[in-house]
């Protein structure tokens, strides 16, 4: 057995009879990985740890029912993913609710829209051009940008972005022949100008 | 230039600013995140442990729907009693004898 699989197999077993040690373990392992991903799918520092913490939380309480179908860091990145793109969908419903009553003319406040973050990296350097990127990253469907982001950012093979998803290698295949098209026709005008 | 030039431009282009993004991405949480993990964790366990009300009865649509019925039924009941009771004066009309 490879002994990587062995460690991870060993911890899975110790977080299971409830070890606080290997819980501790597990978070400081990943906690970076999964703030990451987060970060990128959400691109709010606040929202991405809290997300992030979120998950962990649950790791700890439904690590009794982890059966080992996928590995420790595939389940940490589904669990990871999913939360992110409720989070997204919320703020959302959120944004176009607030638009309604506005429309309506529901109270007489500025409409209050959901804060929509820029990457803080981006701002940092002032790249004008990633940050536009990243704008329109954040504009693909779900699954495109998940996909997107879980191999430009976080550099994952399309195998383990296929177990993260729950699809197959050339189902990702095709979300990333997507998202790469529509991208380059967004950003196309920009790309001309300079 | 012509369509399949400006793609491969476009292209090299988008590659170039995707190469970037890996390097874009080192961010970490604060520190002492394990920290707030249990601190939270605490909290979950302390607001699962001891649901003052049943699951159900949480829900503001379930809870509108019990009061909504508590209040119909109670309702029904006065307006049933006045009829019962009814004004103590009250006869039936006399028919006249054939």
């Amino acid at each position: 057995m490879d002994p990587a699989v062995a460690a991870e197999a060993e911890l899975v077993a110790q977080l299971q009879q409830g070890s606080e040690a290997a819980f501790r373990t597990l978070v400081e392992r990943y906690q970076d990985r999964i703030y990451r991903v987060v970060l990128s799918l959400l691109r709010s520092p606040e929202e991405a740890e809290d997300v992030a913490q979120e998950v962990f939380v649950e790791v700890h309480q439904t690590i009794s029912r982890f059966r080992g179908e996928a590995g420790l860091s595939t389940w940490l990145y589904r669990l990871a993913t999913s939360r992110a793109l409720k989070n997204l969908r919320r703020a959302r419903a959120k944004k176009r609710f607030a638009y309604f009553t506005s429309l309506l003319g529901f109270g007489n406040e500025v409409l209050h829209e959901a804060p929509t973050h820029a990457h803080p990296l981006a701002l940092l350097e002032g790249q004008q051009q990633l940050g536009l990127l990243l704008e329109h990253i954040a504009r693909l469907p779900d699954q495109q940008q998940v996909a997107f982001t879980l191999r430009h950012e976080q550099e994952l093979s399309y195998e383990q972005i296929a177990a993260v998803l729950n699809t197959t290698v050339p189902a990702v295949e095709s979300l990333l022949f997507r998202a790469r098209k529509t991208l380059r026709t967004r950003l196309q005008p920009h790309f001309r100008h300079d | 230039m012509t369509k399949p030039d400006l793609r491969s431009v476009a292209d090299e282009a988008l590659d170039a600013l995707l190469r970037q993004l890996p390097r874009q991405s080192q961010a970490r949480p604060r520190p002492f995140f394990y920290g707030r993990v249990q601190a939270r964790l605490v909290d979950a366990e302390a607001s699962t442990a001891r649901p003052l009300l049943p699951d159900w009865l949480r829900r503001p649509a379930f809870a509108a729907l019990l009061g909504a019925l508590v209040l119909s039924l109670s309702g029904d009941c006065a307006a049933g009693g006045a009829a019962a009771t009814g004004p103590a004066s009250y006869q039936a009309p006399h028919l006249p004898a054939r």
